[in-house]
């Protein structure tokens, strides 16, 4: 055998050794689809994990495991504001069938004034496998198509196919710790968690019960598993109420979904899985079509006063409602209860005790009252604070019941005489009961009136949970009551009043004309809203009522006229009920708005004035016009007082002209959907409200046509110059 | 107190971060109005196309979802589909200063005119104000305003999310289908979707 010579060894040793380094140095990815595709931003690997090997009914998982270079990330099913999900296609023998992958509690990834949701670092995407009953092979193959899309600060789609052979008969349980990672990942179902979500102010409004406890008080981020609907960037305000998280989610206001039901991932720093919790979506979706209301769907207008502390909405609240004491709604019945006290000087126990229970009577009159308007409002009525004196037939009766006090002040008839003596007995011997019903009285007319002070509260109570919302308008109570209450409790005061008399006799007649007087408005304000004939059988419905109280209760008559006269007035307080009535029903014809309701006045100020409705004020502000908008009512004591004080002074008229703003006039007086929505949306719940809208256009940030300037509620005219002057 | 205090400090945490955050563009809602300078130096306001329909269009050649519809030609298509009937095609580039694919003006305008793109103007937004306006988040990122000034279409600029151009021919454009509709006088009947893309690179402020 001849070896090979020399230089043909050589060059065989070099050849060999050529290929043998070329084969070493040749990429990975130059040889056909494997389990491992890498790039300068990932390594991206299948993986499987078959304890039991390949058989139907053993556990079999696959997955694709992703390990990211620093600061790269890819995203999670709802990205975010902006990119894609990682998808996998996978290619499997007949009978097989791959589940959905389980993703793992994602991040949030914050970038500017924009929110993803994705992974960084090392990645498993794992998936479940059913394997058929009749799978007889020696291996599984499996093959995957992969895309992703792996960002920093730019983005780059990748994508990957890999191809791999799962033996059937040994088991594959190297990554099994991985696999274990990832299941402690996975966001768990909470069990216990009940969670509820409403459509609230342009936000979802969502409470979450029932997690663990763990959790408690604990800083809680939102990921929601459906994209587009709320803003994921902003920031919601939240609150922990015991194991109860609630949030305000504010909604993206280019929504492009209006889901019933919606699933999130609840995270927490510390906790490797988040809890996964599911609702419904009550309430309607605020239309992505032209809406009534202008500008940013943010909670509170960044020019109107700013929401405020607990306590100090508290002490508003005390201090709104001792002003209402001063009230013209509240003064006749402020009368009744200095009656009392002249009555009772002497026992101060008994007097201090009446207070007592007159305070009671208001607060909890009060804390009913914004019960009922809260419970109203959460079935989805559009209610706002006075919503009782919208209706024309509650007016009528308050106005029913005032004729009656007053006739009895004046001395038309003894209450003594048109009950029961059984009833009349109660009274006296239950005086506390009495002052109680006063200070249920007293509320009943005073609501409406809102004072100073009181606007800012009651925006803020009605968005607060029930218990601080009704602490807010126990707190109003309690300041009405706090006069009397002071009064009863000091000695000196009840000395200080002089003892009964015949005096007592002629003060208790004057006290009457108070009470007359509020029936006239209360009268005026039942024209405003059914119109003059309605008021006029309101008028004939109150003299057959003092028709009835005269004949029943006139101690002067004996029994057998007493029964004939009295017979005759009911009979005509019946007819007169009859015509009236349906005149005051609800839905009747209202009269015709401001425009020519207010004409009678002849006020040269009126014509001004023109009806408010959204679309005008946005037309307006798109024109480049200034916009004042007056939120008023007939039974609101304070929107009158300003409308003939300041809104009626020339100077003001004069600049208003001057900078062609436009005037609209809301009118709350009866119930109406549209306006209980923009006072909502301004952050109140009653009037009066005025806003100054500035023009649009011009400025390159569109934010400054969206918030007005809310002014005053007792309107000062240098104020509202002053606003004027502060226009663009 | 406490409480109270913990409360007024999150509504003023709220109006502040409020401050910064995107968007008052709603569809349905006048379009805010804004003014940049476009590639060219020339300042151009929205106002200048008072009664004409207008698109936005939010664009940065780095992102490869871009780079999908200008490579197929896709965006050029659906621009000089518009600017044939008289619409106002407005890029905009919202890339901030010193973000990695940041293009100066001269460079933009030269990436528009090699990919013959038919936008009747490209505007540099680097200081990020008509994007926030608008919300832009994603590049591209559409808006259709009409002729009365009022938003009716905002969101992706077809139906399939993808930097695949292949999905192009087999994806509905909203572009043209808001268009459409709008210059017929009717309602637009999709007027809102979800954009995808690469991130706008705001400045940060």
């Amino acid at each position: 055998m001849r070896l090979l010579n020399g230089t043909s060894a050589r060059l065989s040793i070099q050849l060999i050794c050529l290929l043998a380094a070329a084969w070493l140095v040749s990429p990975p990815a130059a040889l056909a689809a494997g389990v491992m595709v890498t790039t300068p931003q990932v390594r991206a690997e299948l993986v499987a994990h078959a304890p039991e090997g390949v058989a139907a009914g053993k556990p079999l998982m696959l997955g694709l495991k992703i390990e990211h270079q620093p600061k790269w990330h890819t995203y999670w099913k709802n990205p975010g504001d902006s990119g894609l999900p990682t998808t996998l296609d996978w290619t499997l023998p007949a009978g097989f069938a791959a589940g959905a992958i389980e993703w793992p509690t994602p991040q949030r990834l914050p970038l500017g004034p924009l929110m993803n949701y994705g992974f960084e670092g090392t990645l498993l995407l794992p998936v479940r496998l059913t394997v058929p009953a009749d799978f007889a092979g020696d291996a599984l193959r499996v093959s995957l198509r992969a895309e992703w899309l792996v960002c920093k600060d730019v983005c780059i789609p990748e994508s990957g196919e890999f191809v791999m052979d799962v033996p059937a008969r040994a088991a594959s349980a190297l990554n099994g710790a991985l696999f274990a990672a990832a299941e402690a990942a996975r966001p768990r179902e909470a069990p216990d968690a009940r969670a509820e979500a409403r459509i609230e102010n342009g936000a979802l409004a969502l409470r979450v019960a029932g997690l663990p406890a763990a959790w408690a008080g604990r800083q809680l981020a939102f990921l929601p598993e459906d994209g587009g609907v709320i803003a994921n960037a902003a920031t919601p305000a939240v609150q922990w109420q015991g194991a109860q998280w609630s949030a305000r989610l504010p909604l993206d206001e280019q929504r492009s979904a209006s889901p019933e039901r919606m699933t999130a991932v609840l995270t927490t720093p510390g906790e490797p899985a988040g809890l996964r919790v599911s609702f419904a979506v009550q309430g309607p979706w605020p239309t992505v079509a032209p809406l009534p209301a202008l500008a940013a769907v943010q909670p509170a207008p960044a020019s109107t006063t700013p929401p405020m502390g607990l306590a100090l909405a508290l002490l508003l609240a005390l201090a709104g409602g001792a002003l209402l004491n001063l009230m013209p709604c509240v003064f006749p019945v402020l009368s009744l209860k200095v009656l009392g006290f002249a009555r009772h000087a002497h026992d101060r126990r008994a007097v201090f005790a009446g207070g007592l229970a007159y305070t009671l009577g208001v607060v909890l009159s009060f804390v009913a009252l914004a019960a009922l308007m809260l419970a109203l409002r959460a079935s989805g009525e559009q209610l706002g604070w006075g919503f009782q004196l919208q209706s024309p037939a509650f007016v009528a009766a308050l106005a029913a019941l005032f004729t009656l006090i007053g006739l009895n002040l004046a001395g038309l008839f003894e209450v003594g005489s048109v009950l029961p003596a059984s009833w009349a007995s109660a009274r006296a011997r239950h005086p506390l009961a009495d002052s109680a019903l006063t200070g249920v009285l007293a509320v009943a007319v005073a609501s409406p009136c809102t004072a100073p002070f009181m606007g800012a509260s009651l925006g803020l109570a009605v968005t607060l949970p029930t218990a601080q919302a009704l602490a807010i308008f126990g707190a109003l109570g309690l300041g009405m009551a706090l006069p009397y209450l002071a009064a009863s409790a000091w000695p000196q005061l009840a000395r200080a009043l002089p003892r009964p008399g015949p005096w007592l006799a002629t003060f208790r007649s004057l006290m009457a004309f108070p009470m007359f007087a509020t029936v006239v408005w209360l009268i005026w304000v039942v024209g405003q809203q059914v119109g003059i004939d309605g008021a006029a059988a309101l008028l004939a419905t109150l003299v057959a009522l003092a028709f009835v109280a005269w004949a029943l209760g006139n101690p002067s008559l004996g029994l057998r006229a007493r029964t004939g006269l009295g017979t005759l007035a009911l009979l005509v307080l019946g007819a007169s009920l009859v015509w009236a009535l349906p005149s005051l029903r609800s839905d009747a014809q209202a009269a015709p708005t401001v425009g020519s309701a207010s004409g009678s006045t002849s006020s040269s100020a009126d014509a001004r004035w023109q009806p408010w409705s959204a679309a005008r004020v946005a037309e307006a502000t798109a024109a480049g016009r200034p916009v004042f908008v007056d939120f008023t009512a007939a039974w609101c004591v304070t929107c009158q007082f300003n409308k003939r004080t300041v809104l009626a002074d020339a100077r003001v008229l004069a600049d208003f002209d001057a900078r062609r703003v436009l005037l609209l006039r809301a009118d709350w007086t009866r119930r109406d959907a549209d306006i209980s929505a923009e006072l909502s949306r301004l952050g109140r719940s009653g009037v009066p409200v005025y806003a100054l809208y500035a023009p649009a256009g011009g400025s390159t940030s569109g934010a400054a046509s969206a918030a007005p300037r809310i002014l005053a509620e007792i309107l000062g005219v240098d104020e509202v110059r002053a606003a004027l002057a502060a226009l663009p | 107190m406490k409480h109270a205090l913990l409360t007024a400090a999150l509504f003023t945490s709220l109006a502040l971060a409020s401050a910064s955050a995107l968007a008052n563009a709603t569809v349905g809602q006048p379009a805010p109005a804004f003014s940049a300078v476009d590639t060219s130096g020339k300042t151009v306001s929205l106002a200048d196309f008072k009664g004409r329909h207008v698109v936005l269009e939010w664009v940065n050649p780095g992102c490869p979802f871009v780079r999908k519809h200008y490579d197929s030609a896709n965006m050029q298509a659906t621009q000089k589909g518009a600017t044939d009937k008289g619409v106002v095609w407005l890029a905009i580039n919202t890339t901030a200063t010193d973000a990695g694919d940041y293009l100066k003006p001269a460079a933009m305008a030269e990436w528009m005119s090699k990919q013959r793109a038919a936008a009747s103007a490209t505007l540099m937004d680097s200081d990020g104000k008509v994007g926030r306006a608008y919300g832009a988040r994603t590049t591209p990122h559409m808006y259709v305003i009409n002729a009365k000034g009022t938003l009716v279409y905002a969101g992706a600029i077809d139906s399939k999310a993808s930097a695949n151009p292949a999905d192009i021919p087999s994806s509905t454009n909203h572009i043209n289908v808001a268009l459409a509709e709008s210059l017929a006088g009717k309602p637009v009947s999709v007027a809102s979707t979800r954009p995808y893309g690469c991130s706008v690179k705001y400045s940060s402020m």
